[in-house]
């Protein structure tokens, strides 16, 4: 187990290494990029808090709590983007019929598919981060168990994200469709970047537990917090664990479906 | 004149064609709709409130408006252009007895009839969902300056988005980038498509707008919910029409130089 747990780390790294200077031959394109992933963060922090600053609270949380969602959103989204960028790139594979080369290599197809191919320029983004994370959280008086609880519901969040690509990447065998599919699950986790106590029911509940937008993005932020129970934390993990299990039932469903059809 | 309506058919075929991805775009675009008009339920749970100059029912008035006037205003085909230049494909375009500019121009117009369509059936399905309080405009005058505001934007729009594409002639492999950062990123923003842009200080207001992007969402929004005065209306129309006739000055000097580089050398 641990030599090939070796193994998978030294092929992502080599991946990895292959997108890094993939990037470094378009430093302009990734300038751009970059510069625009950063003037969005900017501009929607900057709106929070001329937001927060004209209305005091937000769905009954204040400027700093509002921030420290808006940041863990982000933690979340990048982390995610970082290492699942490999799923973007995933549908030439599929309608050129190069997916084979991949069935036939000595590796995990969804391993290959999911991490073949790490974001750099998204990495950058994350050590900063943190550190906005850990300054504004001091204001929020956390103890260590909700540190604890904290950083254990961000890993779920990034097992309900990674079951979120896997079900992406089926979907996309199964009718070719990928592009549209991961921005619409973009644009779904997006929803998370303000408390989801901000939506009304049905569809808050609908984005706790059936699209769980909010046990991956809001959670974490809440049990900083001290703002969930125990019986909240053991839900989430059951909705990730269960996102993640079906979403690899799917995967392995799709496969069967895979007709090879370009090559 | 026959030959651009046959533009206009085929961009609609072409369309129709990749239904799938059509649908999943306004299904991007009603999302969006969701959290804006969520955030700012939650800003207004007193309904007597104000913030930012707008009661509830011209904010979500204003988030609605959205919907409906990035329909019109940001659907383009023009998008296409730097993919075209950096692939070389352009020289096929330039055999053909058509303008370009009409040629594209026209296939844009093809996209926001369509994208119009939806957006209106998307508006009335989340009218009777989300059961809102809106405002609707009554003052003729009104809605006269509103819709020659939203031609200008829509003239502004394609402008723009010609010339940050042309930028493709001079970085093929790095055409996508400035388009993705103007008008994915700034523009999104800069136009008020996210938030509109009075709920920032005077200062701040006066530079944007001294730009051309508050022209293509947030200066329509404003002229419909009447929140500006006639005369600060005209003024802005001038700004616009100037910046209009600057961007496509620049759109013609550009393209004849971009020409000039141009080698078609990715087909």
């Amino acid at each position: 187990m641990k030599k090939k747990i070796k193994k998978y780390f030294k092929v992502w790294w080599l991946l990895s290494k292959n997108s890094f200077m993939s990037m470094l031959s378009n430093r302009l394109g990734s300038f751009f990029f970059l510069l625009g992933k950063l003037i969005r963060f900017f501009i929607y922090l900057f709106f929070i808090i001329i937001l927060l600053k004209g209305t005091n609270s937000l769905a009954g949380y204040n400027l700093n709590q509002t921030v420290f969602f808006y940041l863990t959103f982000n933690l979340i989204d990048i982390i995610s983007q970082f290492l699942f960028r490999e799923v973007y790139r995933f549908r030439p594979q599929i309608v050129e019929g190069t997916f084979d080369l991949v069935l036939s290599k000595p590796i995990n197809a969804l391993f290959r598919s999911l991490l073949g191919g790490a974001d750099v320029l998204d990495f950058f983004t994350i050590p900063p981060l943190i550190i906005a994370l850990i300054y504004v959280s001091v204001s929020l008086n956390p103890n260590f168990f909700s540190i604890i609880l904290y950083i254990l519901l961000v890993f779920n969040g990034l097992v309900i994200s990674a079951a979120f690509h896997i079900f992406v990447l089926s979907l996309g065998i199964v009718t070719l469709e990928v592009d549209h599919t991961v921005l619409i699950y973009r644009d779904l986790s997006n929803l998370g970047k303000f408390p989801i106590d901000i939506y009304k029911e049905p569809l808050k509940g609908f984005l706790t537990f059936i699209i769980p937008v909010g046990t991956m993005m809001t959670f974490p932020a809440k049990a900083l917090m001290n703002l969930v129970d125990f019986k909240a934390v053991i839900i989430s993990f059951f909705i990730g664990g269960m996102f993640l299990f079906l979403a690899i039932k799917f995967w392995n469903f799709a496969l069967t479906k895979y007709s090879s059809a370009s090559s | 004149m026959k030959k651009y309506l046959q533009v206009l058919k085929i961009t609609f075929q072409q369309e129709f064609a990749y239904r799938l991805n059509f649908i999943m775009w306004r299904v991007r675009n009603v999302m969006q709709v969701f959290l804006l008009f969520f955030l700012w339920e939650s800003v207004f749970s007193d309904p007597s409130r104000q913030f930012f100059g707008y009661d509830r029912t011209k904010m979500i008035t204003y988030v609605f408006g959205i919907l409906v006037i990035k329909a019109v205003v940001f659907s383009s085909r023009t998008i296409e252009l730097s993919r075209i230049i950096s692939d070389g494909t352009l020289a096929m375009y330039l055999l053909k007895p058509i303008n370009f500019f009409k040629y594209w121009f026209t296939a844009d117009v093809a996209s926001k009839i369509l994208n119009l369509s939806f957006s209106l059936v998307e508006t009335t399905l989340l009218f009777i969902i989300l059961k809102p309080e809106l405002y609707f405009q009554s003052n003729p005058i009104y809605l006269l300056l509103f819709f020659i505001s939203l031609i200008i934007a829509v003239l502004l729009f394609f402008a723009i988005v010609f010339l940050i594409n042309m930028f493709s002639f001079w970085a093929p492999e790095a055409g996508w980038a400035l388009p993705f950062l103007f008008i994915v990123i700034i523009g999104d923003f800069l136009s008020g498509s996210v938030f509109p842009l009075d709920i920032f200080s005077k200062s701040a207001q006066n530079i944007f707008y001294s730009l051309p992007f508050p022209y293509l969402v947030f200066f329509p929004l404003q002229v419909y919910l009447a929140k500006l005065s006639i005369p600060i209306v005209i003024n802005g129309m001038f700004i616009s029409l100037g910046w209009l006739i600057v961007l496509w000055f620049s759109m013609k000097i550009v393209w004849e130089k971009g020409m000039k580089k141009f080698s078609s050398e990715g087909i």
